[in-house]
């Protein structure tokens, strides 16, 4: 069950003097949607297109389904599903004409009927791919990933630039991946997309992954403080010497504590609410995020 | 279907749907043919058009009538001197003749244009003889010698259209690689579609080569199309081999789509890959003998036309379509241009990017 269908070890990759990746070391297990979170730059793609094969590193190994792709990267591109960031079609093929062509360019081929259907272009099946929008674009490049029936899955930052609705939608199609027992590896620079949808995520900064493990255990191990925010209308109180409380700020004219224990925290704000030394009209709770795990990691917000 | 023949299929499908490139491949070189047609086609057969201006009397009369009866004389009758000369200077007329009051003893006046000597001097000498047989008859005398003129056709006669299309036809395979492989093959590299294809474990050779063959395929239609329109809208004739002429585009093809290549390797962008082929295509398409004889050059760039590719082409093409020669008298010339072909898919192997 936890075979490592992907396995990297000290990828790098140099332009010059800039280092994009500086040794990345991970197993992807199959049957997970594995994530690379991280902002732009941080040497997402780059990672990502050394495991496809499709650049060369300048050291390290990546093994795809047992294949080392330095070895045999034509052998490896046989057996991924690779749907890249921004690439084009042929604006004046359909979007059935081009799926057959991808297929024609594989020896194993998917029945280009259900992919159609499965990425919801039934009604665009003839229409040109120029004339498409941005969302049954980033689904037809996902649907060329899938020519092939690939049980491996290598998707760049496939919601990027989308609306919600559309992400949403992409987001469905791609746990349905999970459930077909095929594994994910995706890169994406929101940390809602690797929260809701990744088993595990790498966060990378600067061409190196600074943290991995499951969405709740990062936070846990990272940003285990919970945010509580209150909006005063009268009163005053040291809401640094409530339980838990680590640290105090103000901001927008709400007072936002960041709290080790939660639930302690919120009772002693309501017990000092119907004592009446301080009145307030709002109080919400935010759980940590991979966006709080970034920020406690670097110092720095995703995107910025 | 193959990887390759599925290549071949859907580019040249990609292609035909592109408006601008049926205008390109079809539309513009029947144009500039029509046009150039148009413009020197009119040497086939001699003719000139003469204005008549004369204040009447029998005299006149007889000297009307009988320019009426030389055939190369189209007689236009004009009822003043000034209308007729109008004409004249706007290029209407080759000669403009005003025949003088009855017994005023003035001589036949006759205007021509200085700036078309040949034509004019021409039609001068022939209305010389007409005025001295003219004068025998009025003499009363039996000429002593008389010409007979049987026409005859030279074989092969070569009209202006028939020397024409070999050339257009070349032409059209030139800008196929120097104009359209260089703007298509940069743009799919510009717009990561080449980079889709790496993606894939397609063998590049069948990728690579479905595009090169879907270009000849690309050729022989727009050549089709450009021989069935010239032979029936501009009645050119073609003497030689339909398949000897397809083999030759299929080898300009290959050399020109070649070429075309080798400047995508080169260029970053779609418009400088373009602006390239076009700077190397435009001198050729009007030095290398393709609208007219390469000898109305100067000599001093008779040298260069011979290095440029094109020139073998249109010269073979021309040999087989016009002429109806051995394509074997062209050997030289076909090895010429198989090796820009040769060294420009070498270029290509060496430079060639995805992306």
């Amino acid at each position: 069950m936890n075979e490592a269908v992907v396995q990297v070890r000290n990828l790098e990759k140099r332009y010059g003097p800039v280092t994009a990746v500086g040794g990345v070391s991970f197993d992807v297990v199959r049957g997970e949607i594995f994530g690379i979170l991280g902002p732009n730059g941080a040497g997402k793609t780059t990672t990502l297109e050394m495991i496809e094969g499709l650049r060369r590193p300048d050291g390290g190994a990546a093994v795809v389904d047992g294949i080392d792709v330095g070895k045999n990267p034509r052998g490896v591109r046989g057996r991924i599903g690779v749907q890249l960031q921004e690439a084009g079609f042929f604006d004046r093929l359909s979007v059935e004409e081009t799926l057959r062509l991808f297929g024609s360019f594989h020896r194993r081929r998917a029945p280009v009927d259900g992919l159609i259907e499965r990425l919801q272009l039934t009604e665009k099946r003839r229409s040109w791919a120029g004339t498409l929008s941005g969302g049954q674009r980033q689904r037809l490049s996902i649907a060329v990933a899938l020519v092939n029936d690939p049980l491996i899955i290598f998707l760049d930052e496939p919601t990027t630039g989308l609306d919600p609705q559309a992400r949403r939608n992409l987001w469905d199609v791609i746990a349905g991946f999970r459930r077909e027992g095929r594994t994910v590896i995706l890169t994406t620079h929101y940390m809602e997309e690797a929260e809701r949808l990744c088993d595990r995520v790498a966060i990378m900064d600067h061409g190196r992954i600074v943290a991995l493990d499951s969405p709740r255990a990062l936070i846990r191990a990272h940003a285990p403080a919970t945010t509580i925010g209150v909006t005063l209308t009268g009163g005053a109180a040291d809401f640094a010497a409530l339980p838990g409380v680590r640290r105090v700020e103000q901001s927008n004219g709400e007072v936002l504590l960041s709290s080790s224990d939660p639930l302690q925290t919120v009772h002693a704000l309501m017990d000092l609410n119907r004592a009446g030394a301080v009145h307030f009209h709002q109080l919400r709770v935010e759980e940590a995020t991979l966006e709080d795990v970034f920020l406690h990691l670097t110092g720095r917000r995703l995107r910025e | 279907m193959s990887a390759f023949l599925m290549t071949v299929y859907m580019s040249f499908k990609h292609y035909f749907r592109d408006r601008s490139s049926i205008f390109w491949g079809m539309v513009f070189p029947l144009l500039l043919m029509g046009l150039i047609g148009l413009a020197f086609g009119r040497g086939g057969e001699l003719s000139f058009r003469v204005g008549f201006v004369s204040s009447g009397g029998p005299v006149a009369e007889g000297i009307r009538r009988g320019l009426g009866e030389v055939v190369v004389f189209q007689v236009t009758e004009e009822t003043d001197e000034a209308a007729a000369l109008e004409e004249l200077r706007r290029g209407r007329r080759t000669l403009v003749i005003v025949v003088p009051p009855a017994g005023s003893g003035a001589p036949l006046r006759v205007y021509f244009d200085r700036a078309r000597v040949q034509e004019s001097q021409t039609a001068l000498v022939i209305l010389e003889r007409f005025v001295a047989e003219a004068n025998l008859r009025l003499a009363g005398a039996e000429p002593m010698v008389r010409i007979e003129a049987t026409p005859m056709a030279a074989t092969p006669r070569l009209r202006f259209f028939d020397f024409l299309l070999p050339g257009i036809l070349a032409m059209t395979v030139m800008n196929t690689g120097l104009n359209g492989v260089t703007w298509v093959m940069t743009e799919y590299r510009k717009n990561l579609i080449l980079k889709r294809v790496l993606t894939t474990p397609v063998h590049p050779f069948a990728f690579i080569g479905g595009l090169v063959a879907r270009w000849a395929v690309t050729n022989l239609v727009q050549l089709a199309v450009i021989i069935i329109i010239a032979l029936l809208a501009f009645n050119a004739t073609i003497v030689g081999s339909l398949w000897t002429i397809a083999a030759l585009a299929i080898l300009g093809t290959l050399a020109f789509v070649g070429m075309g290549f080798a400047i995508s390797t080169v260029s970053k962008t779609p418009e400088s890959a373009n602006l390239l082929g076009s700077v190397l295509s435009f001198p050729m398409m009007f030095l290398a003998g393709t609208f007219w004889p390469r000898e109305f050059m100067p000599a001093f760039l008779q040298p260069v036309i011979s290095a440029l590719p094109l020139t073998p082409l249109v010269e073979v093409m021309r040999g087989v379509a016009a002429r109806g020669e051995p394509v074997a008298l062209y050997l030289p010339g076909l090895l010429y241009i198989a090796a820009w072909g040769v060294a420009s898919f070498l270029v290509t192997a060496w430079r060639f990017k995805w992306e």
